[in-house]
């Protein structure tokens, strides 16, 4: 094991308290950092200075791919490939393979948003320096906390520390890589 | 109340709306009149049919809307309901100008000019005989008669006026007393009103629209009056708290969250309408029986196979009444930025309108010319439509007005005010 | 006009407005009651899994499996003989099956509204039950899916519903509702599975958090070293299990962030797909020419319908369970009140539809139209629909009474009512109108053998099986949900009043 900083740790009391520091930490221009809580907290993005999610772009991608799927699918196999006369239907139609389409816009569409989920989180990512922070584990009960990265281009190891307890922050560690 | 100069603009908009709609009705009561020299007497009844039927889809929608909120213990629409509370006292004015459709036929001694069963000498299109000999008539005649009609259009309004009336009562009452047993009233109310409303806005969806062509039938009529209704409802409400917000009635109260929210309920409902509309077609269209079929048939052909008028506004409701909304408020930033979304509920209404022409209008009309011996009526818009659309609408927004002096902008000391005022995404 | 024409910006005169504001104070339940702190929470949840296997597990658990086997019995019965030992014979050739399949794809339709629909119009109150009811929806779609896939017969010609190419050349024919049917059950089966377990990571997370934390400490108080040590290996088993599955969610901002808005869409994507697969599984009836399935507003009354006996399901499980791991503080009387409140409203919607439905065929002036309608309520099988109509429309309307929706007991008797009247909600659909159509000389009575009532009978024993391994192995109710309309998580401080709710 390297003894290289991963980046340091700190706990909040209370929501509020990890909502306030969170705005003080995006004040204070770092990037890479994050906040850590078991729960989602109403308004933490805009507190963190995070834009809004990129998901939707997935979903929408994969909406559309369902869509002409679902379209071109009926098409070839029921007006092109093997045209079938049934029950005095038209070969092909828009009407009759909606709900083909349909189904298939919304299969699509919500692979596309767990994929994007995955992707614009990075995960899967099974192992993160900050799992062998015994702390860090207790976030999945109550714990809260911020975590500011090394490779961040302001991290200081000491100045950060104390920045961090000036804000608020206690149990302060550092995470090795 | 609000201040000095909020009432003074109210009022004098309120002065304003009633003059141009008495001025516009006097106009559509001359286009009635005068469209009874013509070969198509009925006309001039359905720009007013049209007219009201739009104000009333939308004071209807607000009256499902306030008693959903209710009975989901809706907290952050509390100040928009307000504005629909406004909105629920045009339903006395809105069975005034009902009248008039029923009445006037009957003076002119043609009772059946709109509603045909209304008369049993009317004559069938293509030479069937009269009404009174249709079977398909006389089978239903129990139902469609003038009594029956009067006493029907009597109850679906005391529904409609009677739960507005004490929604609004009891809404005003709370800004003074701030009692907090009327929103508990109000929510029983609500619970069972919406029963009755449902009912009753489904039959006078039967029997003021459906039975125009008394031959055709739909369970699904009553669904899609009601997704209709919505639609217009969340439209006309959203453009209201916006004039209002901007004009200084509502200034710094309705805010993004509000927007991004009815926003929301307008794509919902967008959503909602094309389900109904495309399920009734889709079903009809795949069992393929004559009886059902030939409603939409009229609305697409000649007969012959040759495209009509009303072919191309079908497609307009597929693409600019359901798709092109949709995609629209899809968009995030459409439901937030003011002007976007102010567009697109203006969209949303002026289509709303072509769905009533394109559900109203179509019919057969008599013509010993015309191969069949009859012709379907194609779409027009008559300088009587727009007149019936000003005309009552002016009446409705001078009800608004007058009662926006009654009572607060905002329901100050509602429960669930707070949590209103300090909405957010 | 711009954006910031009617945000922020106040002028004195609205500042008097809002200085006049003065909220009268209404008194609602807490979500969560008795002022738990997050770590009650964790654990109350956690601790389903984590403890030993209670002995009435076991016993569940055994009975559910003897009645599981009684579905294998019947499919294995009806693969090695042919579909003839069903009860199906002309004129009636959709009888259970098609019942069944509706019955159990209806069931599911409340997991997915509670946590889709109910996700959208922010009721805070669904997150006590969506997990429960999302992964009811699973099974129940597991229970449906067996009745179409094995009524074609042989079976194993199953995959020629599917778009693939085979021998013969030929391609699946989509002008037939069947064949939507395959493409909405299944894409509503797998999405629904998308939309648990993305909204189970967190949880899944958390499981394995706990879990290494205990292996760390290496504290483990049995009686036995072999007790010790098979909790030591459970662990073990967990780290990895729940591990693997978490994918290493870390709670961050960041990936609540984008987790946050994929929840939202696939809920906002789920709304229209359980609409539309009730819709289509009503098209079945619907786009037929036969007097009764033919009216079109089949589809949103079928997903009403379904709603309701989703809703009866979501009450028949939740009772007892909460009842049982001593949930009253999570399930509480208002999510019991709301959830016969939909049960009413939904019963209502159904009695709407079954008096319209009535309505038109009268007022469409067609015979056989009027004759079903009247056959259905006076013919020979007036008792199933005297047993749906009283099930379904009278009985949810006691829940207008408060003293009824607060008896646990009477709720839970109700709620099995429900999912009785829904079947033969569809029992009488299906098969009245096909035992007396337009040509009296077919007509005919529809009795069910008892291969038929083998396998029914065990699709409740495979969804019990299915629901009790859920509850040993996953985490019952959204933790981080839960937590979140708690008043400790608000950012702008602690109030009283759950804010959050219907917000």
């Amino acid at each position: 094991m390297s003894e290289e900083i991963y980046g340091i740790v700190a706990s909040f009391k209370d929501t509020p308290s990890l909502y306030h520091a969170a705005e003080k930490v995006r004040d204070a221009g770092f990037n890479h950092w994050d906040t850590y809580s078991s729960f989602p907290i109403h308004g933490m993005p805009e507190a963190q200075g995070q834009k809004r999610s990129k998901v939707p772009i997935f979903t929408f991608a994969g909406g559309v791919t369902g869509l002409t799927l679902g379209t071109t699918m009926v098409w070839y196999m029921n007006a092109f490939d093997y045209p079938l006369i049934v029950g005095g239907y038209p070969f092909f139609s828009p009407v009759f393979p909606f709900p083909i389409m349909y189904e298939l816009t919304i299969l699509l569409a919500a692979f596309g948003t767990l994929g994007g989920m995955f992707i614009m989180n990075l995960l899967p990512q099974h192992y993160n320096p900050l799992f062998n922070c015994a702390k860090f584990l207790e976030v999945s009960d109550d714990r809260l906390m911020i975590a500011i990265e090394a490779k961040d281009g302001q991290f200081d190891p000491v100045a950060t520390k104390q920045f961090l307890e000036s804000i608020g922050g206690f149990d302060i560690e550092e995470v090795t890589a | 109340m609000s201040d000095q100069k909020d009432i003074q603009k109210i009022n004098s908009t309120g002065f304003f709306a009633l003059v141009i709609g008495l001025v516009a009705l006097a106009i559509s009561l001359y286009g009635i009149f005068s469209g009874l020299e013509t070969e198509d007497p009925a006309r001039g009844f359905l720009s007013w049919l049209v007219g009201l039927s739009f104000w009333l889809s939308i004071a209807l929608g607000l009256l499902f809307i306030t008693q959903i909120w209710y009975v989901f213990h809706a907290r952050w629409p509390t100040i928009i309901r307000r504005q629909c509370e406004h909105f629920l006292s045009v339903f006395p004015w809105l069975f005034l100008l009902f009248i008039p459709l029923f009445i006037i036929p009957q003076i002119i001694g043609e009772p059946g000019i709109l509603w045909k069963w209304l008369d049993g000498a009317n004559a069938l299109p293509g030479g069937h005989g009269t009404v009174q000999d249709d079977p398909l008539y006389q089978w239903k005649s129990v139902y469609l008669n003038s009594n029956a009609f009067i006493v029907r259009a009597a109850i679906y309004f005391s529904v409609f006026i009677g739960l507005s009336y004490f929604l609004r009562k009891w809404s005003f009452d709370t800004d003074i007393t701030g009692n907090v047993e009327n929103t508990h009233k109000a929510r029983r109310l609500s619970s069972v009103g919406l029963f009755l409303l449902a009912t009753a806005s489904t039959l006078a969806g039967i029997d003021w629209f459906k039975s125009l062509d008394y031959h055709w039938f739909s369970t699904m009529y009553g669904v899609w009056f009601f997704a209709a209704s919505m639609r217009a409802a969340l439209s006309a409400i959203l453009i209201f708290c916006i004039i209002v917000s901007v004009k200084g009635y509502m200034k710094g109260t309705f805010k993004q969250a509000h927007r991004y929210d009815l926003g929301c309920m307008m794509l919902a409902f967008t959503i909602f309408w094309a389900y109904i509309s495309f399920s009734q077609y889709f079903l009809i269209y795949n069992a393929n029986i004559p009886e059902e079929t030939y409603w939409y048939n009229i609305r697409e052909h000649d007969g012959y196979g040759v495209k009509n008028s009303w072919w191309v506004i079908s497609l307009l409701l597929i693409f600019a009444h359901f798709i092109a909304p949709f995609l629209m408020l899809l968009w995030y930033k459409t439901k937030i930025v003011v002007n976007r979304l102010v567009f697109v509920a203006i969209w949303i209404l002026v289509f709303h309108l072509v769905d009533l022409y394109w559900n109203l209008i179509p019919g057969k009309v008599i013509d010993a010319t015309a191969s069949h011996g009859y012709y379907i009526r194609q779409f027009s818009v008559e300088v009587f439509d727009i007149t019936a659309i000003i005309g009552i609408g002016g009446i409705c927004i001078w009800s608004v007005c007058r009662s926006m002096l009654k009572a607060e902008p905002i329901p100050i000391k509602d429960p669930n005010i707070l949590t209103s005022l300090n909405h957010s995404e | 006009m711009s954006s910031d024409t009617t945000d922020c910006s106040i002028d004195s005169a609205k500042q008097a407005l809002l200085d006049k504001v003065a909220p009268a104070t209404l008194k609602d339940q807490n979500l969560v009651t008795n002022n738990r702190e997050f770590s009650w929470v964790t654990n109350k949840i956690c601790k389903i899994v984590e403890s030993n296997t209670p002995n009435w597990w076991w016993v569940c658990m055994a009975v559910a499996l003897v009645t599981a086997s009684f579905t294998l019995m019947g499919l294995i019965w009806l693969v090695s003989t042919g579909v003839g030992v069903w009860g199906l014979a002309n004129p009636i050739n959709w009888g259970w099956a098609i019942v069944n399949f509706v019955f159990w794809i209806g069931i599911g339709h409340a997991g997915t509204l509670i946590s889709a629909i109910l996700c959208l119009l922010k009721q805070g109150w669904r997150t006590s039950i969506n997990r429960a009811a999302e992964a009811m929806t699973i099974f129940a779609v597991v229970c449906a899916g067996i009745f179409p896939l094995f009524h074609v017969g042989r079976v194993w010609f199953a995959w020629w519903l599917f778009p693939l190419p085979n021998a013969n050349l030929i391609w699946p024919q989509f002008r037939s509702p069947l064949e939507w049917d395959v493409f909405a059950v299944s894409t509503y089966g797998t999405v629904s599975v998308l939309f648990w377990y993305m909204g189970m990571i967190p949880d899944l997370g958390i499981l394995r958090d706990r879990a290494v934390q205990r292996l760390t400490a290496g504290i483990y108080e049995e009686t036995s070293k072999l007790r010790e040590s098979i909790a030591r290996g459970t662990d073990v088993f967990r780290k990895y299990f729940y591990g693997v599955l978490a994918m290493g969610w870390r709670n961050a901002g960041n990936h609540w962030r984008n987790y946050e808005m994929a929840y939202l869409l696939l809920a906002g994507l789920s709304t229209p797909l359980v609409l539309s697969v009730h819709t289509i599984v009503s098209f079945d009836f619907a786009v037929a020419v036969l007097p009764g399935w033919h009216t079109t507003i089949f589809p949103p009354y079928f997903v009403a319908g379904a709603i309701f006996s989703g809703f009866g399901m979501v009450l028949t499980l939740m009772l007892p369970l909460r009842a049982l791991y001593g949930l009253h503080d999570l399930i509480t009387q208002r999510h019991i009140d709301n959830m016969c409140k939909i049960c009413l409203g939904t019963g209502s919607i159904v009695g709407y539809a079954y008096i319209m439905e009535f309505f038109i065929a009268w007022y469409g002036a067609n015979p056989y139209e009027s004759f079903a309608f009247i056959n259905r309520a006076f013919g020979q099988y007036s008792w199933a629909y005297y047993i749906m109509f009283s099930c379904n429309v009278f009985t949810p309307q006691l829940f207008w009474f408060k003293a009824v929706r607060q008896n646990a007991a009477l709720v839970w008797i109700m709620s099995i009512l429900i999912n009785v009247g829904m079947w033969f909600e569809r029992f009488v659909i299906t098969v009245t109108s096909l035992a007396n159509d337009f040509l009296p000389s077919s007509w005919g009575y529809y009795s069910p053998t008892i291969v038929d009532i083998f396998t029914f009978a065990g699709t409740f024993g495979l969804f019990s099986t299915l629901f009790l391994m859920f509850l040993r192995f996953l985490p019952l109710m959204p933790i981080g949900e839960i937590k979140f309309i708690m008043p400790q998580a608000d950012p702008h401080g602690h109030s009283d009043d759950d804010g959050k709710e219907s917000e």
